[in-house]
């Protein structure tokens, strides 16, 4: 028997209780040093797999991701990303990156990526978006691979956007659809709807005198959905100065997390009326710029991967997607993680990415 | 080691989680309600409309001190990006023209475009 573990009171073994002090001695002294370099260095490099840019226009951004494997899938991916928030999220760090994943896998990997719209962008309107924007990616993308085919995969409100261009173009040339978060159902972001209530809400106005939405504005009704997350990780944050990969994970993020992306203002406005207000996307009335945009004319194979904790785009929200769609092979995955988390964090790597790699592999011949 | 039930560290930790889910869900309760609504929208829209016009204001008098403007700094960023998207295409025209001359001494330009001809692993009877 072991005699330093006799004393034992409320459960907890006095006799480890020098050692408990010493490692919290010695995690304070580190804390120290530690939060003295965090505060001096910047953080890590994100976004660094290799690409070259093939078009820049207006708020588009289309990327080529230089190929890594001896031999690719025949049918290409255009990732298109939500408009409020930076590509990188999907290309972190080597090990941690949904990009390097798809190019070790074999695929060959496009982004549309957004920038912000300057002042006198802010008259672009829905129609750019989906009727300019993605069209025109989707055509370089088939001049530089060569292919007919495009397998398209959107984030977010990336993923409503390419909802609305393949029901619009649903006689081609989007062979796939992957849809990571998106929601359908308005009235189910229930926050979201109440912040853009139309009684108390005045969207013309907003847009009228501030033209593009600013990015604080975006973010901080981000952060309302959870208020004290942000003051709550800082706390956790520096519990864990100490550790390293901690501190990495949390940069990574924040930085994310923090770099949003303003709004042009037409395009909010498009959106807090036709899909806040009027919830057109679910109701099958969505039109853009004249063309009816509803969703169960989408026939391709779809996979819709949505998270168990996501604060943003709750599921009720998004689970109407794979029953409205007019596609026969069609299917929901409902994984373990937030709205963040379900794509780029270390879940993913166990889950979502595994997941997308066998569904999509198969057709992508 | 001690149980985590009563390790002092762990109950902290523990209690900021708790307090932070306890609030967010107070939080979001009271901001469900069409009275939050209501006066978050008349605090932001006077607010929206006041920042617009302290822009403004401001803007007149950082050029009358001869200072940049935050929309002038914003048009540089924009600027320098434009130049590193130009650079960016003149680097791909480099590569494009030199693709030939590449080969031999390797690069991405050099390197031969890979084979479209992958297969799925079940399909080419590997392990997935």
């Amino acid at each position: 028997m072991n005699a330093s573990a006799g004393l034992n009171v409320a459960g907890l073994d006095l006799a480890l209780i020098p050692d408990r002090i010493q490692s919290e001695v010695q995690r304070a002294i580190q804390r120290s040093i530690k939060g003295v370099e965090y505060i001096a260095s910047s953080g890590p490099s994100l976004g660094s797999t290799p690409k070259d840019i093939l078009a820049a226009r207006g708020t588009m951004n289309l990327y080529h991701y230089r190929p890594v494997a001896d031999e690719i899938y025949r049918v290409p991916i255009l990732i298109v990303m939500a408009t409020t928030n930076r590509g990188y999220i999907l290309d972190m760090v080597p090990g941690q990156s949904f990009i390097e994943f798809l190019l070790k896998r074999g695929y060959d990997v496009y982004m549309l990526d957004w920038s912000a719209p300057k002042p006198e962008e802010k008259s672009l309107r829905m129609e750019d978006y989906v009727l300019d924007f993605i069209p025109d990616c989707v055509r370089r993308v088939q001049l530089d691979s060569g292919e007919t085919d495009v397998t398209v995969i959107g984030y977010c409100f990336g993923g409503v956007l390419s909802l609305l261009y393949g029901s619009i173009f649903n006689d081609g040339p989007m062979k796939n659809l992957i849809c990571f978060t998106t929601p359908i159902d308005f009235r189910e972001m229930k926050l979201f709807s109440n912040f853009s209530d139309r009684r108390y809400f005045d969207v013309d106005r907003l847009v009228d005198s501030i033209g593009n939405v600013p990015p604080e504005m975006i973010l901080s009704s981000f952060e309302m959905l959870r208020p004290a997350s942000r003051a709550a990780s800082q706390v956790q944050l520096w519990e864990n100065i100490w550790n390293d990969e901690y501190v990495k994970a949390y940069r990574m993020m924040d930085r994310w997390g923090t770099d949003t992306l303003p709004l042009a203002g037409e395009y909010f406005r498009a959106i807090t009326k036709d899909l806040m207000w009027d919830n057109k996307l679910f109701n099958g009335t969505m039109s853009v710029g004249g063309r009816a945009a509803d969703i169960s004319r989408i026939k391709i194979p779809i996979l819709h991967a949505v998270a168990e904790h996501d604060h943003i785009v709750p599921y009720d929200a998004a689970r109407h997607l794979i029953t409205k769609v007019g596609s026969t092979d069609k299917e929901e995955v409902i994984l373990k993680g937030g709205h963040v988390s379900v794509v780029a964090g270390a879940n993913a790597i166990k889950r979502l990415w595994p997941k997308l790699d066998s569904w999509l592999c198969e057709r992508s011949i | 080691m001690a149980d985590k039930a009563n390790d002092p560290v762990a109950m902290w930790q523990n209690m900021i989680g708790e307090m932070e889910k306890g609030f967010n869900s107070f939080a979001n309760q009271a901001m469900a309600s069409p009275e939050f609504s209501k006066a978050v929208n008349q605090v932001g829209g006077v607010t929206a409309g006041a920042q617009k016009q302290l822009g403004d204001l401001m803007e007149k008098y950082l050029v009358g001190m001869n200072l940049p403007s935050r929309a002038q700094m914003v048009s540089m960023a924009e600027r320098l990006q434009s130049i590193e998207g130009q650079l960016n295409e003149i680097k791909a025209m480099l590569n494009a023209m030199n693709s030939n001359a590449a080969a031999s001494a390797g690069g991405y330009a050099g390197a031969p475009k890979p084979p479209r001809t992958k297969r799925p692993p079940s399909a080419a009877g590997e392990p997935k």
